[in-house]
Formats: C-alpha cells, structure tokens, sequence
C-alpha cells in the first residue's frame, strides 16, 4: 500500500483523503457539509466533532450509523449518506474476535491533561496501570494532537506530545479507539476495542472524562456548518483542515478567541468573533483580578486579542448569534450587538461556543454525589482532598467533575494518580500540600477568568415556539413549553411526553435545559436528581458489540 | 366539609383509564399519584393474550390462575382498540404475537399451550419453519417453529400515557402529586396525604399496583402483592420489519419494533431495585442477557445501536387480578391486573370505576374480588 492514499467515495464520488483524516475531515475539506438525513427530512452534518451529538452519521461499507467524526477514513471505503432508517439486513456471523478482560490497579477512562497525568503519577508510584481513550490519539481536547502525518503546529501540542511520551515511559498501557459503554456497580466496566469486548474490573477507576461544549440555541443551530468551536478546532488541529472558507466564531469564552487565531493563521477568512459578554476594559476591577491570578496565562490571552486585531479580525463584544439560515452559496449568520442592531455575515461555517457541560455519566451511574453550580449551569461531583468521590475508589479529575480547566485538570490527575495507587500499594498517601496549593492557584484563575464572561446557561424565553431545543427526535420548544404546561414534576416526564432526550445523544443538549425549565416552573433549586436518570449504554452500542461481551463473559464464567 | 365523588390513588394506566371512566360517567374525580417508581411510565406497550412463559416457568403456582384468566386478556385488548379509536391513536398495532420454539421439546411445549389456549377461546395457530418464512423470513435460522396468537400486538406506551392523561385533564380530573399515608370509611371515605391534605370522597380507587398491599393492611387483607423491577432496551431507529410481538417458548423475551423504527427488548430481565424514591438499576447480566438472546432470535437488528436501557416495577400477585371492594369497607375498591398490568389496565380501570359508579361492570369480577386475601 502506498504512503499516499488516494482517497474513498461518498455516494459513488471520489473524495481525496490524507493520511490521519476523519470521514469528516475529508468530506468536509471535499465541500461535503449534510452527513444524514433525519426522520422528518432535515439534513444534519458535523457538529460536535468529538462524538457525542451522533448527528454525523454515515453508512460505512454497509454499516449503518457510524460517526464520521470518530471514523478514520481508509483508501477504498464506501461512504454513504446516513437514512434515518436504515436497513435491517442480516450480515455473516461476525466471527467474535477473542475479547480481552483487565483488572489493573488503576484504571483510567480518557487520555487527555487530567487523565495522563493520573496515570503517569498512579505508574510512578508503582501502580498497574491502563487508559481507555474514546479517540484514535491521546492528548483529549486542550492538547488535541495531530492525527496522521500533520507536523506540530505549537508548544500546546508539543507539550501534549510530552505527556503523552512520558505515560508510555512510565509503564502506563494507553488504549485508543475504545467505547466505553457501560459501567456497573462494583467498578465493572465495559467497552469495545477494535471490533472486540474489552470489560475492566479495575481496583480504583480514575474519570476524566471532560466536558463537550454547550450549544447556542438559536434558529438554524441545527443546519450543517454549523459546528461547536472545539469542533473546528479539532478539524484544523489535528486533520489540517479548515471547517470553511469564511467562518464565524460565536459565543462566550477563551476557546472561541483562541480557535478564531488558529483558524485565521490556517488561512480562513474569520470574519467576526462574537463574544456575549463585556471586553476586559470595560470590567477592569475583574479584568485586574485575573491578570493578578495569573499573569501568564493573562498574557496569553492579551496576545490572542492582539493577534486577532493584527490579523484584522473583528471581536465584538456583547453580539451574540441570533439565528443562521441556509441560504445559496452558504450560511447567512444573524448577530445582535448591543444596541440590539442586526448584523449579517454570509459564511461557510458557523462555530459555536457557549460554555460546556461536563461529561460526567459514569459519575452519576456510579451514584457519586453531585451539587448544581448555578454559576455555570452544570453539575459539580463532589470530591475529598485526593479526588476520591462518594463512592469508594473511585475518583473524579478535570472537567468532568464541574468546568476548571487543563492545568487544574492536570495536578487533579497527579493527585488522584497518587492516592489511588497508595490505595492499591496500601501506602500512606504522600504529601499533597503542594498539588493542593498549586491546585487552589489555578482554580483561583479559573475562577476570575470565568468572571469575565458569559459563562451561566442560556435563557431561552425570548426565543420562538418553533426552535429545536432536541437536536436527535426534532423536539421544539414549544413542544416542551407545551409539556410544562401538565405539571411535569420532573424532566424524565417532559422526556416521555415529547421525545425530547431519547435519541441517539442521550439527551445530552436537551437534556439540561429541560432540568432547568422543569426546575424555574416549579420554583425549585437544579439538582442531580432534575436531570434525566443516567442510564447505560453511556452512547450508543451495537447489539453485535454487547453480544460479544456475552459471549466473552458466558465462556468465562 | 367539601367531599368528591372519587378518589382514584395511582396515576399509572389503571388509575388514568378508571379515572377517565368515571368522570365521564359523570363524577367529580380526584386523582392522587405518588410519582414515584410507576410502573406504566416504563412500559413497553405489549399487549399480552397467550400465556407468557416466563410466567409459568417462574410462578407455576399462578400458571392456573392465569389460564382462567385467558378470556379476561382479550376483553383487555378490545378495551384498548376502543381506547386507540376515541382517545388514541396509540400506533396501536394488532398483527398478532409469535412465540418462538429452538428446539422439538420447545415446539410440543408450546403444541399443548395453544391447545389450552384455544380451548379458552384464542385465536392461536402453530406454524412450522416454511410457514414462519412467510411472515418473518427475518428469524434465526435455528428457530424451528413458532405458535402465532393473532389477538396479540404492540402500542406505544409513550403515546397512550400522555393522550389518557390529557383526557383526563380535559374531562375535569383532578391531578394531584401526593403520598396517601391512610385511609379509613366513616361513612365516606376520608383519605390522609403526605402533604398534610384530607380527602372526603363517597368512593375510593386503589389502582396504585404493588403500593396497595400497604394501604390496605389495615383492613383485614394479607395481599402477596410483590414488585418485580424489571429491565428493558430500546435501539436507534431501523427501517420497518418487524410487525409481530417476539416472544420464546422458554426464555424470556418480548421484542417488538415501534412505529419509530426503534427496536424495543424486554421480557422480563430483572433489574435492581433501590427503594421508591430512586428509579430502579439497571444490572449488567440482564442487558447482556437480554440483547444477545434478541440478537440470536433476529439477527438481523445486530447492526443497530442500543441507545438506552431503563427499569421499571411490574407487579405481581396471584396471577389473577384484583377488583372489588375491601371486604367491610366496600367504598374502598381495590384494581390492581394480575399479570401484564399494562395490557389488562384499562379493563380493570373501567371495571372499578363501574363498580365505584354502581354500574354493572364489564366482566364478571366474582373470581377477582379482594375477599380471597381475607385474613
């Protein structure tokens, strides 16, 4: 095979691919935006990038339903657009490749700060240790690592190819390319790897999960270009590819700014970052707390405005996106700014950063304990001193414990690395004044740069009945104001009275603004219970993939 | 004193139907739901007629009561047609149940059980693996035959739940979130809540399934009412293929295909209970078991995705339903569907609410009424 894959087709059509790319990298550098066709019609595309929202669906050599976005893209495949209901045909009897069962001392799910530096502290202080990665290279999303042949582009990907070595010379065995999928009572996990059951009883499991980023809902949030600024970042950063040619930033926060600079030093026309909020000099007391917390990272983020600026790209403060539409030669993107005047831009691709929410499934089906930040609008797990949960050995580091940020993500992970392996060795915990410290500094950072945006959850009530609040059933508002009407109680009865919630995300977008408007109805305070019950599968398994665990255990067992 | 008509305690499907029977019968009609751990809020929307195997293999005890019962369950389906043309629809669908056979044994198994069946008057033929090709050529090439009950189908519980409510809310009900903490009849019936509210009602409806046994320990009635959690799986959306309810022979099963597309898996796989105020848990043995038996009987939906499991709470009791008054306290009226509470609901809510109204009911209640728990 040569060096230089030529390429793969999509409904017939030749697209050209580079070593590394996703299916949707390569469909979106060939132009190709819709992905699948929903029940009623509508066409969807890449939006979260990371594997969560399923709406970049694609049939991949006759297999139905495969995320484009997690798919790497191979010479020869046959790429289809997804039909909302695909085919049952019958194929060969999968010839179930020998699982794998693993019980180390230390188990890891997610390889990006908080997660590698866990298992590289848990490694050094004599602990087995495995991570299981969603993705197809480590680093997760703050050190987004180059897929394929792409060379590194700055010292955040140096520094991530750093981590990363170090894990591996530790000891620590980094699986990618794994499923999580389930996760039991008594540390049971259970996972797909390369077309084969993976199922982990670990002694301690370590999460680090993190967050996916929270969605502007406006009219239009579902049309292809569309996309969360993390997954645009992710096609520059690790495929090379731009998301289009004129791009629009929108939302809240650091990563819209920083993304906008990448994108614009790619070559893409970024035609105007929107930011919700007031610019740092018209806050200047929280703008001088921030820079007193952290003077480094102020001056990263004072070079980043100013290397927009050089680049001529427009950061308007208190704008925010009011709706896109589909219109012939690509996206017309609505702006408010603060004199509620409109502004248009015509664009290829939309991206949106509102805040994040954390991925904290396998915290919530373990039955850790969690408190609502009303702050950020999501919940926090609560944690003693080493990370540790309210459920015994097992730990919880970074953003999928509440919204803190990679360097707070990362002495999280050293300090539940070493308490879970002093749990394993039975040691005494070492000296954590240190880590602490350190930890309460970048927390502190945290805390005042937050405080300069615009970081709690999304008002909805100014928006029209007709806006789709459910990207996966295609459930609108006014179908959940509608719900709220019948006394609901709770937001699982909103779910099974509109859908909203029970397709192929899990709930994941809809899912918090539910909680909340069940909640402000009632009048009552946002808690864990709020929020829909957590339940497994934590995404979306193949019935072939859970028989092969079946399989695996029954001939084990 | 402001005293209502009815007070029906449960909101799950028997509550509602009886309800709704009532306050168009003409009463004022209060309803009280606990809101905690319903079972038809996580219903799968079989709508059961042949005698389910998982039944006689795990209360062989019950399996007598239940064969009497036969003709109870296809008055139960007809109640629920009449329901899906004046309230529904419900995407009601009535192309008939197939219990499948793996083996010979399994196939004289269900030779008997048809033969039974038709005795009480189901509509039941036994097709060998030519004939089965013809309806669901879709199958396990191991499966050897099948016996298809034509009475049995599928609705969406989802649909049902909401519509029958919305009725109910039309026709005036009162809806209320509260925990009955006792009752007692003076006369009237006058009903305690957790919220601290009394209820003065000339008739009381206990539809609230396994949460009765309790409510009526008081008066003289030792009920073997038991909460049975219960696991289920709903898939990404197919395209259309599976018309017939699935079911097997000998293992535990249900597996139909909504009008979604989604391919729903249940049948009886246990789930964890965790008190009533947490929903119950969802065990790792059940799900794997559950999918890979789906997956060995119809191959064919091993590409598609499971997206997402729950639990909910069947109830059992002596596999025959409950229905009539507390003996001694007769205004109070206990509806509780002896097995497949989902499908028989609204025949027993209909049925209480007769007898709440002085109506004759729509069935003969003799061999269900409360009297046969007396102490």
């Amino acid at each position: 095979m040569s060096d230089q894959p030529s390429g793969f087709t999509f409904n017939g059509r030749p697209v050209a691919l580079r070593i590394g790319q996703s299916v949707a990298a390569a469909l979106t550098e060939a132009g190709q935006r819709p992905f699948r066709v929903t029940a009623k019609g509508e066409k969807r595309g890449m939006f979260c990038g990371m594997g969560v929202c399923q709406d970049c669906l694609v049939t991949v050599n006759g297999v139905p339903n495969q995320r484009a976005c997690m798919t790497p893209a191979r010479d020869g495949m046959q790429v289809a657009t997804q039909v909302a209901f695909a085919a049952l045909t019958e194929q060969p009897a999968v010839q179930t490749q020998e699982g794998r069962q693993l019980a180390p001392d230390v188990l890891v799910i997610g390889a990006g700060a908080g997660g590698l530096n866990a298992a590289i502290a848990a490694a050094g202080s004599g602990a087995g240790v495995v991570v299981l990665d969603e993705r197809k290279v480590s680093g997760g999303q703050y050190y987004k690592q180059a897929a394929g042949a792409a060379s590194v582009l700055d010292t955040q990907q140096q520094d991530g190819a750093a981590l990363i070595a170090a894990a591996v010379s530790a000891g620590v065995e980094i699986l990618s390319e794994v499923e999580v999928w389930g996760v039991f009572e008594g540390l049971l996990v259970m996972a797909h790897h390369e077309g084969r059951a993976l199922i982990a009883r670990p002694r301690t499991l370590i999460v680090a999960t993190g967050a996916f980023e929270r969605p502007r809902m406006v009219p239009g949030w579902t049309l292809p270009g569309v996309m969360t600024t993390g997954a645009a970042q992710t096609l520059w950063r690790s495929y090379r590819t731009l998301p289009g040619k004129r791009v629009v930033v929108a939302g809240s926060g650091p990563l819209n700014l920083q993304v906008a600079l990448e994108l614009s030093r790619g070559g893409a026309d970024v035609v105007m970052v929107s930011e919700s909020a007031r610019p740092p000099h018209r806050q200047p007391l929280a703008a001088a707390r921030m820079v007193a917390a952290g003077p480094r990272l102020a001056a990263r983020g004072l070079a980043m405005s100013l290397g927009l600026r050089q680049r001529g790209v427009n950061v308007a403060h208190q704008t925010s996106l009011s709706r896109v539409v589909e219109v012939e030669n690509g996206l017309k993107a609505s702006f408010k700014d603060a004199h509620e005047r409109q502004i248009d831009h015509l664009v290829d691709a939309v991206c949106m950063n509102d805040g994040f929410e954390p991925q904290n499934e396998i915290l919530r089906l373990l039955g850790a304990d969690m408190r609502y930040d009303p702050a950020f609008g999501h919940l926090r797990c609560k944690r003693d001193s080493t990370m540790q949960t309210s459920v015994p050995q097992l730990y919880a580091i970074g953003d999928c414990a509440g919204l803190g940020g990679a360097p707070a993500a990362s002495v999280e992970g050293t300090i539940a690395g070493l308490a879970a392996a002093s749990y394993c060795r039975d040691t005494p915990v070492p000296d954590l004044r240190k880590l602490q410290s350190s930890l309460a500094a970048h927390r502190r950072f945290q805390q005042r740069l937050w405080a300069l945006y615009d970081i709690g959850p999304r008002d909805l009530s100014a928006q029209d009945d007709d806006l789709v609040v459910c990207r996966c059933e295609e459930v609108s508002l006014g179908e959940l104001r509608q719900a709220l009407g019948t006394a609901p109680g709770h937001a699982g009865t909103v779910k099974r009275a509109t859908r909203a919630g029970m397709g192929r995300c899990q709930g994941r977008y809809c899912g918090p603004v539910t909680a909340r408007m069940v909640a402000e109805r009632d009048n009552r305070q946002v808690e864990d219970r709020s929020f829909y019950a957590p339940r497994v599968p934590i995404k979306p398994v193949s019935i072939t993939a859970i028989l092969a665990a079946q399989e695996m255990l029954d001939g084990n067992d | 004193m402001e005293t209502i008509d009815l007070l029906v305690v449960g909101g799950g499907i028997v509550g509602l139907t009886a309800a709704i029977a009532a306050a168009e019968g003409g009463a004022r009609v209060a309803l009280v739901d606990a809101a905690i751990n319903a079972g038809s809020n996580a219903n799968a929307g079989s709508l059961h007629v042949q005698m389910q195997s998982r039944f006689i293999r795990l209360f062989p005890d019950q399996a007598p009561n239940v064969e009497a019962s036969l003709p109870l369950y296809l008055s139960a389906v007809k109640e629920w047609e009449r329901l899906d043309r004046e309230i529904g629809p419900f995407e009601l669908v009535r192309k008939g149940g197939l219990m499948l056979a793996e083996s010979a044994e399994q196939m004289a198994f269900l030779e008997q059980k048809a033969a039974r069946e038709a005795r009480q008057g189901l509509h039941v033929d036994l097709l060998g693996r030519s004939e089965l090709d013809k309806l669901a050529p879709w199958l396990g090439e191991q499966i050897v035959g099948a016996e298809l009950c034509h009475d049995e189908g599928k609705l969406n519980p989802l649909v049902a739940n909401v519509r029958l409510r919305a009725r109910a809310i039309e026709l005036g009900v009162d809806m209320q979130i509260d925990h009955v903490t006792g009752l007692g009849q003076q006369g009237h019936v006058t009903v305690h809540c957790a919220s601290g509210r009394v209820h003065h009602c000339d008739k009381v409806i206990l539809a609230a399934a396994w949460g009765v046994g309790s409510l009526v320990q008081g008066f003289g009635l030792d009920l073997p009412v038991r909460a049975e959690p219960l696991h289920m799986n709903i898939t990404e959306a197919g395209a259309g293929q599976i018309n017939h309810l699935i079911q097997h022979a000998e293992r535990s099963i249900t597996l139909k295909q909504f009008g979604s597309g989604q391919i729903v898996i249940g049948g009886g796989w246990q789930a964890q209970s965790r008190g009533n105020q947490d929903v119950p848990g969802v065990l790792a043995q059940s799900l794997l078991g559950n999918i890979a038996l789906a997956a060995r009987l119809v191959p064919s939906i091993g590409q598609l995705r499971v997206i997402r499991t729950w639990a909910g709470m069947n109830t059992t009791l002596d596999g025959k339903s409950l229905l009539g008054g507390v003996p001694g306290a007769e205004r109070i009226i206990l509806a509780v569907p002896g097995d497949a509470g989902y499908t028989l609901g609204p025949l027993c809510g209909r049925a209480a609410a007769c007898l709440a109204l002085g109506n004759e009911p729509p069935l003969d209640i003799d061999p269900f009424t409360p009297g046969r728990f007396s102490a």
